[in-house]
C-alpha cells in the first residue's frame, strides 16, 4: 500500500515493542514480584525459592557425606559446627521448607489433575494448618531440647 | 434539565467541596525516542472516580499525547486492561477509593507494549484455538451455531444463510402462532481482556505458553462444541505449551473481571486429558 | 488484495461510521486509511448499550426510521452471523397507562414491516421469569444484543483484509487545503509522537459528535448537537432479551443483557464539548427506579459502571434534551454546501444502521471520484473480530 509510506512513524510501528513485564529484573523474574498477587501467586513463588532450597541442600548434604571419607576428626569439627543452636535453627528453616515443598505439592497435584478444584481454598488452609503445625513441633523440639 | 456546573475534575466530581486528588504514576513510552520512563499528575477525583476517568482528564486537560486504550467504559469489551500498582484492572471499574495516594499505573505485562498503557494484542489473540466462537447456547447443548472456519490466509469460508423474507419470518403478526421454544442464546463470559495472561506467573517465564484465555476457551469448546471436535481440542490442549505448563497459580481466575474462570477450565481440561475416556457421551458434566 | 482504483479516500474517525465506510470502499476496490485519535470504537460507538435496533421503537414516530431499522438488523445478522445474541426483544407494559401504546406500537411495527408479536402477560413472564409480575402486557420483536465493539472490529477486520489501512492512535490535528480544495490532513501520532501529512483525494469527517470540530478545520460548518447520556451497568443477567417499557421514549425504558451484566438506559441532555461528559448521580439513580419497573431485581443490584456516552445528533442548538432531535444521518458533500472540494462529512445515525449510512455515504463518496462500483456489503460475510488482531498492526 503506497499510502502507507507516507504515515508518519510507520516504520516504527512495525517494529516489536518491549515486553513490559512484572517486577525489576529481567522478565523471567516476573514471577517474584509480589505486588497484586494472591495466595496462589505466593505459593507458587514459594514453591520454586523451597525447590532450590532443597536442590542446593541435597547437594550440600552429600557433600558433607562426603567428609566421612576424610576421617574421624575432619567429621567430629564438622560436627561442633552443624550442633550449634544457630545451624540447628537453620535445620528448621530447612524442615519448614521440605513442609511447604511437599504439602503445596500435594495441593498442587490434586488441584492440577481437576480432582479439588472447588476446595482448594480448604486444601490450601489444611496444608497450612498441618505444616505450621509440624514445624512448631519441629522447632520445639530441636531448639527446645538444647 | 439541568446540567450540573462542570468541575475541573473527572466525572462524579460535584460541587461539595470535593477536595481529594491523587498522584498517578504513569507509564510512558514513545517509539522511536527509546525511552521507557513514568511521568506524574495530580488529578482531583471524586467519590466514583475510576482510573480510566483519571487518565481521560489527563490526557484531555494535561497531556494529549498519553496514548490509551477503552472503549464500552463498563467492563464489557476488555480493552482497558492494565496494572494499576501492580495488580491487572480493567481501569474503567478500578474506582481510585481502593488505592491510596499515589496510584501508579503500568500496562498489561506479557506482551509487548506498542505505546504508554496500550499493548498490543495480537499476540494474545494469536494464542486462542483456531475455532473460537463467541456466541454459545444458555444451556449447554452442542448444536452448532454460525461457527466461522479461518484457514491458512483467512480465506473466510463461510456459508451465508438466504434471508428470511420478512413476511415468513416467525414473528410476524400474519403469521401468529405460539411463541416459538425458548432456546436463548448468549455471548461467552471470556471478554479478551488479557489480564489473565498479565497476572500469570508461568507466562512470565514461559513466553510460548498459550495462557489461560486461550486454554479457557478450549474448555468451553468441550462444554459446547459448535462444530468443534473434541478429540482436536483435547490435542491442541495436551500440548506441553498447553494445559501442562500450568503451575496451578490462580492469579488468573483471581484478575478475571469477568467470571470465565480460567483456572478452574485449565484443571477440567486436565482432568479431561488425565482421566477422561475416549467417548463424548462418558465425560459430560 | 490490492486496490483496484488508485483513488485515495481518508476516513477521519474509527468508530462505527469509519468502520462501514472503510468496508464499503475497500470493497469497491479504493485505497482507504482510518485514522483515530484513539483506539477504534473509543468514541460513541463502544459505549451504548448493545442493542440491535428491530426499529420498533422508531416505527410509531417515524415509519421511515422503523423500516431502515429492520432491513439493517436483518442484514447484519446476515452478513455477521456469531456475534448477535438472537433472543428478541420484548416491550412491556407494566402500567395501565403504557397500554395506550399498544395499539400504535403494534400498528406502527406492522407498517414498518417489523415482525411483532402480541403475548399475554403469562406468556412473557414464561419467557423472562424476573420480569415485573404486575406486567400487563407485552409485545415480542426482532431486538437482538451485540457486543458494540466487535461487530465494528469486524468490519474493520475486512476492511484491512480488503487492503485498507487502519491507523488507531494518530489524530488529526488540521486539514490540508489548496485552492479551497482539501487535500489531506496534517496528523500526530501518539504511538511515536512524530508528525506527518497524509494525503487523500477525498476526506471523510466520519467524526462522531466532534465532527463540528474536524468539519472546522476545512472552514465548513457542521452544526452538531452532542447528546449524552448516562447508562448503568449492574452485576447479574436478569434477562436473556431485551427489555423495553412500552411507553414514548423516556428515561430508563430499556434493559439490555450483556454477558454477566444487566445494562440499564438511559437519559438525555446537551452539551458543547463532547469530551467534557459528567455522570450526574441523579441519572445513575433515575436508572434504578426506571429499570426496577420493568425488573424489580435491579433494585438491589450492585452498580458496576456508571458512564455516559455522547449521541452525535444532526442539528442546531437550541434542543433542550436531545430528544427532540432526529436520529437520521446526514452526508454533507461540502462541494456543494460550503464550496469545499474533497470533503464530505456523514453524521448522525444510530449503530444499528452502520452499514445502510456507509452505503449511502461510498456513493456520495465515489460519485465525486467518478468511480462507478455498486456497493457489495449487503452481501459480504464479515470476517471474525478476532482477524482484526492477526495481521500485523501495521500491514
Amino acid at each position: 500500500m503506497s499510502a502507507t509510506s507516507e504515515l508518519p512513524g510507520a516504520a516504527e510501528r512495525e517494529q516489536p515493542g518491549p515486553i513490559h513485564h512484572k517486577g525489576p529484573g529481567p522478565s523471567e523474574s516476573g514471577w517474584l514480584d509480589p505486588r497484586g498477587r494472591g495466595h496462589g501467586g505466593r505459593a507458587l513463588a514459594l514453591h520454586r525459592i523451597t525447590g532450590l532450597v532443597i536442590v542446593f541442600y541435597l547437594y550440600m548434604h552429600l557433600g558433607v557425606l562426603s567428609m566421612l571419607l576424610i576421617g574421624r576428626s575432619a567429621w567430629s569439627s564438622f560436627l561442633s559446627v552443624v550442633t550449634a543452636k544457630s545451624f540447628l535453627a537453620l535445620e528448621v528453616v530447612l524442615i519448614a521448607a521440605v513442609l511447604f515443598h511437599g504439602l503445596n505439592g500435594i495441593r498442587v497435584a490434586f488441584v492440577g489433575s481437576g480432582i479439588a478444584v472447588t476446595r482448594e481454598r480448604a486444601l490450601f488452609w489444611t496444608g497450612t494448618v498441618i505444616g505450621t503445625g509440624a514445624v512448631i513441633f519441629a522447632a520445639l523440639h530441636i531448639l527446645g531440647a538444647l | 434539565m439541568s446540567q450540573e456546573e462542570r468541575h475541573p475534575g473527572g466525572p462524579n466530581v460535584t460541587q461539595t467541596g470535593q477536595d481529594d486528588t491523587r498522584r498517578f504514576r504513569i507509564y510512558r513510552y514513545k517509539r522511536g525516542d527509546g525511552g521507557e520512563r513514568f511521568d506524574e499528575f495530580e488529578v482531583p477525583v471524586g467519590p466514583h472516580t475510576t482510573v480510566l476517568d483519571a487518565l481521560r482528564w489527563i490526557r484531555q486537560h494535561k497531556d494529549p499525547s498519553l496514548a490509551l486504550r477503552f472503549s464500552c467504559l463498563h467492563a464489557s469489551c476488555g480493552t482497558c486492561g492494565m496494572q494499576v500498582d501492580g495488580r491487572e484492572e480493567l481501569a474503567c471499574v478500578c474506582s481510585v477509593q481502593d488505592h491510596g495516594q499515589q496510584i501508579t499505573v503500568e500496562p498489561l505485562a506479557n506482551l509487548p507494549v506498542l505505546t504508554d498503557l496500550v499493548v498490543e494484542m495480537n499476540g494474545f489473540f494469536a494464542r486462542f484455538p483456531h475455532e473460537h466462537p463467541i456466541i454459545r447456547s444458555s444451556g449447554a447443548s452442542s448444536e452448532s451455531n454460525g461457527e466461522v472456519h479461518l484457514e491458512g490466509t483467512h480465506e473466510v469460508t463461510l456459508e451465508l444463510p438466504s434471508p428470511v423474507p420478512l413476511h415468513h419470518h416467525p414473528l410476524h403478526h400474519q403469521h401468529r402462532a405460539a411463541p416459538p421454544a425458548v432456546d436463548f442464546v448468549r455471548l461467552e463470559d471470556c471478554i479478551e481482556c488479557g489480564l489473565c495472561l498479565s497476572a500469570c506467573p508461568v507466562a512470565a517465564t514461559s513466553h510460548d505458553y498459550v495462557g489461560p484465555a486461550a486454554l479457557a476457551a478450549a474448555e468451553r469448546l468441550l462444554e459446547e462444541p459448535r462444530g468443534v471436535k473434541r478429540e482436536d481440542v483435547l490435542a491442541w490442549a495436551g500440548r506441553p505449551e498447553g494445559v501442562w505448563r500450568c503451575h496451578v497459580g490462580l492469579e488468573c481466575t483471581r484478575a478475571c473481571p469477568a467470571e470465565a474462570i480460567p483456572a478452574e477450565r485449565i484443571m477440567a481440561l486436565r482432568r479431561e486429558l488425565t482421566f477422561g475416556g475416549p467417548d463424548d457421551e462418558e465425560d459430560k458434566r | 488484495m490490492s486496490a483496484r482504483y488508485d483513488a485515495h479516500v481518508l476516513i477521519v474517525g474509527g468508530g462505527a461510521t469509519g468502520g462501514g465506510l472503510a468496508h464499503d470502499l475497500a470493497l469497491r476496490g479504493l485505497r482507504v486509511t482510518v485514522v483515530d485519535r484513539g483506539e477504534v470504537t473509543s468514541g460513541t460507538s463502544g459505549r451504548h448499550h448493545g442493542l440491535l435496533h428491530s426499529g420498533a421503537r422508531y416505527a410509531v414516530g417515524d415509519r421511515e426510521a422503523g423500516v431502515e431499522c429492520i432491513r439493517e438488523n436483518m442484514i447484519l445478522k446476515r452478513i455477521a452471523p456469531g456475534t448477535f445474541e438472537c433472543n428478541d426483544g420484548l416491550f412491556v407494559a407494566v402500567c395501565d397507562e403504557d397500554l395506550e401504546y399498544l395499539e400504535p406500537l403494534v400498528e406502527g411495527c406492522a407498517s414498518a414491516d417489523i415482525p411483532v408479536q402480541r403475548l399475554t402477560a403469562a406468556e412473557a413472564l414464561a419467557l423472562e421469569p424476573n420480569l415485573n409480575p404486575e406486567l400487563k402486557a407485552a409485545v415480542r420483536v426482532p431486538d437482538a444484543t451485540v457486543d458494540p465493539m466487535r461487530l465494528i472490529l469486524r468490519f474493520f477486520a475486512t476492511a484491512r483484509h480488503n487492503g485498507a489501512d487502519i491507523r488507531p492512535y494518530m489524530e488529526v490535528i488540521g486539514l490540508l487545503r489548496h485552492d479551497g480544495v482539501v487535500t489531506g490532513a496534517a496528523v500526530h501520532d501518539h504511538v511515536t509522537g512524530k508528525e506527518g501529512e497524509i494525503h487523500a483525494d477525498v476526506v471523510v469527517n466520519a467524526a462522531g459528535p466532534w465532527s463540528e470540530k474536524v468539519a472546522a478545520m476545512a472552514g465548513a460548518e457542521v452544526p452538531m448537537t452532542p447528546s449524552p447520556g448516562v447508562l448503568l451497568a449492574l452485576r447479574g443477567r436478569y434477562c436473556n432479551m431485551v427489555i423495553n417499557r412500552m411507553h414514548k421514549s423516556g428515561d430508563g425504558d430499556i434493559v439490555v443483557p450483556q454477558r454477566g451484566l444487566s445494562i440499564v438506559g438511559t437519559t438525555s441532555w446537551v452539551v458543547e464539548d463532547p469530551d467534557d461528559l459528567s455522570v450526574p448521580e441523579d441519572h445513575v439513580e433515575r436508572m434504578y427506579t426506571e429499570g426496577s419497573k420493568l425488573i424489580p431485581a435491579l433494585r438491589h443490584a450492585e452498580r458496576r459502571a456508571a458512564w455516559s456516552a455522547a449521541r452525535p445528533l444532526v442539528g442546531a442548538a437550541g434542543a433542550a434534551t436531545g430528544r427532540e432531535l432526529s436520529r437520521t444521518f446526514q452526508t454533507f458533500d461540502h462541494a456543494e454546501k460550503d464550496g469545499i472540494e474533497g470533503f464530505v462529512t456523514i453524521t448522525g445515525g444510530k449503530s444499528t444502521t452502520l452499514r445502510g449510512m456507509a452505503e449511502l455515504c461510498a456513493d456520495v463518496v465515489c460519485r465525486k471520484l467518478g468511480i462507478d462500483e455498486p456497493c457489495a456489503t449487503r452481501d459480504t460475510a464479515l470476517l471474525p473480530h478476532t482477524a482484526y488482531y492477526s495481521e500485523a498492526v501495521a500491514a
